[in-house]
């Protein structure tokens, strides 16, 4: 296999004594769809937290792009070429469509402010091959018909896909979807699984997702790792993590040998 | 130009690009900008198209479909396969994988041009049930190139990099066959979405075409001041559906009008906003569907705007019903009141819709009501219904332009023979636009197209004032009451429909003793009737059911009965608990509805407007 994209080693991560994440390790590799699983609580969003450089972990490194980000300020690792979606979605919700996706190419811009309030030919070209760039993403996500209206008016799974997109803007070398179904109704996971699926096939872009959905996990995932408690408990294909006794015991507690078995049964 | 035979859709597109090679003959949005083609483009991509064919071995009276969205490939594939004499067959995008089956093995289709992932995850569902087809080519390549590993399959560019390495190799082979054609060729089979049975292939000669070709042309017959090349479309509807051929490829050969296509079906309405169309063709589910949305965009706005649109829309029900009473015509008093209100309401909403610079505008297809047209008309679009089925090439008659009869559908095309069987009732038509019968189904020819040359249209009616026809419903659909009455069940349907909150109503009566229908909601603007009453609800269901839901219908019944006698009337009514669907089998792929299938599956529904105990019905209070 290639280098991975991202590479973590041991990372503990406690808060005042409440301890987070234990020994986590975990590589993704490119082109790949990493899930990461868990009852609430387990730790899945503090993963995320501590890649995009919002917790700075107590132990172990984070290796990304080449360089390790542990305690790196969240621009920074941002530039490197790391984006993510939120649970909650974080837009601007009174900018329309368009301009909250140019904000994803803030990285790309190219140019500094002397050169945008002159508006020289360098600002001028850069923006028209930033919009342009945008509009392939419009076009990628199905969103034409909500170009120029705010955002804040948009339906929710509208609003998701377009947090996808600026997080697409900024062309990234992995992205993180932290539960991009979250809310959604049947049609609109549909959309975007598919979505997702492009990502990887068209796009590809390696992609690290917290989930609740196991569905969606399980068709989707190239490999996944289950989280308990803040360690990690079984890492491997969707198949094997799904019949892993470990796994089974973090999402229905302690269960006798017979009803895991049976468990196990009905999963297989 | 050399001498042929007879002149053809290609022939005349290859005309237009020799003597105008740079004007615009189509543009389609992309990334958010208008992308313009040109007629000698136009010409150039067909031929790529036909070159293509030739290498895959098509042959004269060989069929190819096509499967899309309107989009530029369409006419450049529909083009391009009349340009070699072979035959197009049009595939709606929403037919489901049996449907495509269907016509795919029935029209014996030896090329398939599907648009993107969506149309060929459908043919490899029946990938195994097509012996005749020999390539799947594909226009859009997202989420299937090196993912699915059919061997028919095809990408686009490579398919014109096949026509481009032909072109080279035979550069006269296209010509060579173009020239060849004959009035008699097979130039597309359309298949009519029968709302009994399996659809059937409708056998549209380059003659046919040229009938609808001259008609257009001839001035009056549609338009008048006769279309030209400074006239805007907007292509919209399935063009596998021959009012859409119409209005986009026959006008644009015809007149050179050009053509705009919607980035997608979904920006439609953005689209006509920005290109201003001036002529357009609406199914009657088009035009309520824009009135519906003008009343529920302005229970949003502010008091002002509220107040001035509801003073300027009395005027304007006022014009209407006034140009209504004189075909079409102002008269003095209403010419003043729209001046005014133009510049208050009317122009600012005419754009707005993306009606702004409509001169002429139609709806055919299906039965309008009478109130729709009048609305549009009352805020100055200029409203025509007309009246045509694929079998006679869309052309039998039409409202023209200041001699319109509100409630018919116009007078005779030029060049169209219409009689009125006495004893059926039936309309008939005659002209060289009638079809050459129906693809290997000589039974149903026969019973379509009498010793005399007459198409029967499967519609009854009758003349007004000698000049224009009016429908009174299709022949198969007319009830007979127990009480032996005949009713024509789609004027009461209509009537209810032209309610903003009423979506779909289905009369029912057949050999019983009264009429009862089934009202299906419109859920948009019942969604927001009820958001504005405070009334929570979940689903389509949840909402139909409410109590306060119930009563609105019941006063639309209520209203809709007054306007008719005591026997059409319609004593009971249920609530359909769900949006009817084309793919579950309810509507045809036009979204008509399918009786049959209608009957079948709300049954019990039916039944229990005929008990006496069903609380599910609805009584109506006389």
């Amino acid at each position: 296999m290639s280098e991975p994209v991202v590479s973590v080693r041991g990372v503990d991560l406690s808060f005042s004594g409440v301890k987070a994440l234990q020994g986590v390790d975990f590589d993704v590799f490119d082109n790949e769809l990493f899930a990461v699983i868990g009852p609430n609580g387990a730790g899945k969003t503090s993963i995320f937290n501590v890649l995009s450089g919002v917790y700075r972990p107590q132990q172990g490194t984070v290796d990304f792009a080449g360089t390790d980000i542990r305690g790196m300020r969240p621009h920074k690792i941002a530039n490197l070429g790391m984006a993510r979606t939120f649970q909650n979605i974080e837009l601007f919700e009174n900018l329309d469509v368009v301009d909250n996706l140019m904000l994803g190419r803030h990285a790309h811009l190219g140019y500094g402010w002397p050169s945008a309030v002159a508006w020289l030919g360098k600002a001028k070209r850069a923006e028209v091959a930033n919009r342009r760039r945008v509009e392939e993403i419009i076009d990628f996500l199905e969103i034409e018909g909500y170009r120029q209206l705010p955002v804040g008016m948009l339906p929710y799974g509208i609003q998701k896909r377009i947090e996808l997109g600026r997080a697409l803007a900024m062309e990234p070398k992995l992205l993180l979807l932290d539960e991009p179904v979250a809310g959604m109704n049947g049609e609109e996971t549909e959309d975007m699984a598919r979505f997702i699926l492009d990502i990887r096939n068209e796009l590809h872009i390696p992609m690290i997702l917290v989930e609740h959905d196991m569905g969606l996990v399980m068709d989707l995932a190239d490999r996944v790792m289950a989280m308990d408690f803040g360690k990690p408990v079984a890492t491997g294909t969707p198949h094997e993590v799904q019949s892993h006794p470990d796994v089974i015991r973090a999402y229905l507690g302690p269960v006798d040998d017979a009803t895991l078995a049976e468990v196990q049964g009905e999963l297989a | 130009m050399t001498a042929t035979a007879t002149n053809s859709l290609p022939l005349r597109i290859r005309n237009r690009a020799e003597e105008m090679p740079d004007r615009i003959a189509m543009r389609e949005k992309n990334y958010g900008l208008w992308e313009e083609t040109t007629w000698a483009d136009y010409w150039d991509r067909s031929t790529l198209v036909g070159h293509a064919l030739l290498a895959l071995g098509v042959e004269v009276g060989d069929r190819v479909a096509v499967h899309s969205e309107n989009r530029r490939e369409w006419l450049w594939s529909d083009v391009g396969i009349t340009a070699v004499r072979a035959a197009t067959v049009g595939l709606y995008p929403t037919n489901p994988a049996p449907e495509v089956l269907h016509v795919l093995r029935d029209s014996g289709a030896c090329v398939l041009i599907a648009e993107d992932q969506e149309q060929v995850d459908k043919y490899l569902e029946i990938a195994g049930d097509l012996p005749d087809l020999r390539t799947v080519v594909y226009i859009d390549p997202r989420g299937i190139h090196g993912r699915y590993d059919d061997p028919r399959l095809m990408p686009w560019d490579e398919f014109l990099a096949l026509g481009e390495q032909h072109r080279t190799d035979h550069p006269g082979a296209v010509t060579e066959r173009l020239e060849a054609v004959q009035p008699d060729d097979l130039a597309t089979l359309v298949y009519t979405s029968g709302t009994t049975g399996p659809p059937k292939g409708a056998m549209l000669s380059i003659s046919n075409i040229e009938f609808v070709i001259d008609t257009l042309q001839s001035g009056g017959a549609f338009v008048d001041p006769p279309a030209s090349d400074r006239d805007l479309v907007v292509s919209y509807l399935p063009l596998c559906h021959v009012a859409e051929r119409v209005f986009t490829t026959w006008f644009n050969a015809a007149v050179g009008s050009q053509v705009n296509f919607a980035e997608s079906i979904e920006t439609v309405q953005q689209a006509l906003r920005e290109v201003q169309p001036t002529l357009l063709f609406g199914v009657p589910r088009i035009w309520e569907k824009i009135a519906a949305g003008v009343h529920i965009r302005m229970s949003g706005a502010s008091w002002f705007k509220r107040k001035n649109f509801d003073f300027w829309m009395k005027r304007a029900a006022w014009i209407g019903r006034t140009l209504v009473e004189n075909q079409g015509n102002h008269t003095a008093a209403t010419k003043a009141v729209y001046a005014i209100g133009w510049v208050c309401l009317y122009r600012p909403l005419r754009e707005r819709l993306g009606l702004g610079k409509v001169r002429y505008a139609a709806s055919g297809a299906a039965p309008i009501a009478p109130e729709v047209l009048e609305f549009f008309m009352g805020i100055g679009i200029p409203m025509h219904e007309v009246y045509g089925m694929t079998e006679n090439s869309a052309i039998a008659t039409a409202n023209m332009a200041g001699r319109v009869k509100v409630g018919t559908v116009g007078e005779p095309q030029v060049g169209a023979e219409i009689r009125i069987d006495d004893e059926t009732g039936e309309i008939l038509t005659r002209h060289a636009g009638t079809f050459a019968g129906y693809w290997n189904n000589p039974e149903a020819t026969a019973k379509t197209i009498d010793s005399d040359g007459w198409l029967h249209t499967g519609d009854v009616g009758e003349w007004v004032d000698g000049t224009h026809i009016k429908i009174t419903d299709r022949i198969k659909d007319i009830i007979i009451t127990a009480g032996g009455k005949n009713i024509s069940p789609s004027e009461i349907e209509n009537s209810l429909k032209a309610s903003p909150y009423i979506k779909e109503a289905i009369v029912i009566g057949d050999r019983r003793k009264y009429l009862t229908a089934l009202v299906g909601i419109e859920l948009d603007t019942v969604g927001n009737w009820a958001q504005e009453r405070k009334l929570g609800f979940t689903t389509y269901r949840d909402l139909s059911e409410k109590p306060e839901v119930i009563a609105l219908v019941q006063s639309i019944v209520d209203e809709t009965n007054r306007k008719f006698a005591s026997v059409e009337t319609i004593k009971r009514f249920a609530m359909l608990p769900k949006e009817l669907d084309h793919e579950e089998g309810e509507l045809t792929a036009t979204q008509k509805i399918k009786r049959s299938a209608i009957n079948e599956r709300f049954a019990d529904a039916i039944e229990g407007l005929y008990s006496d105990t069903d609380r599910a019905a609805h009584e109506v209070k006389a």
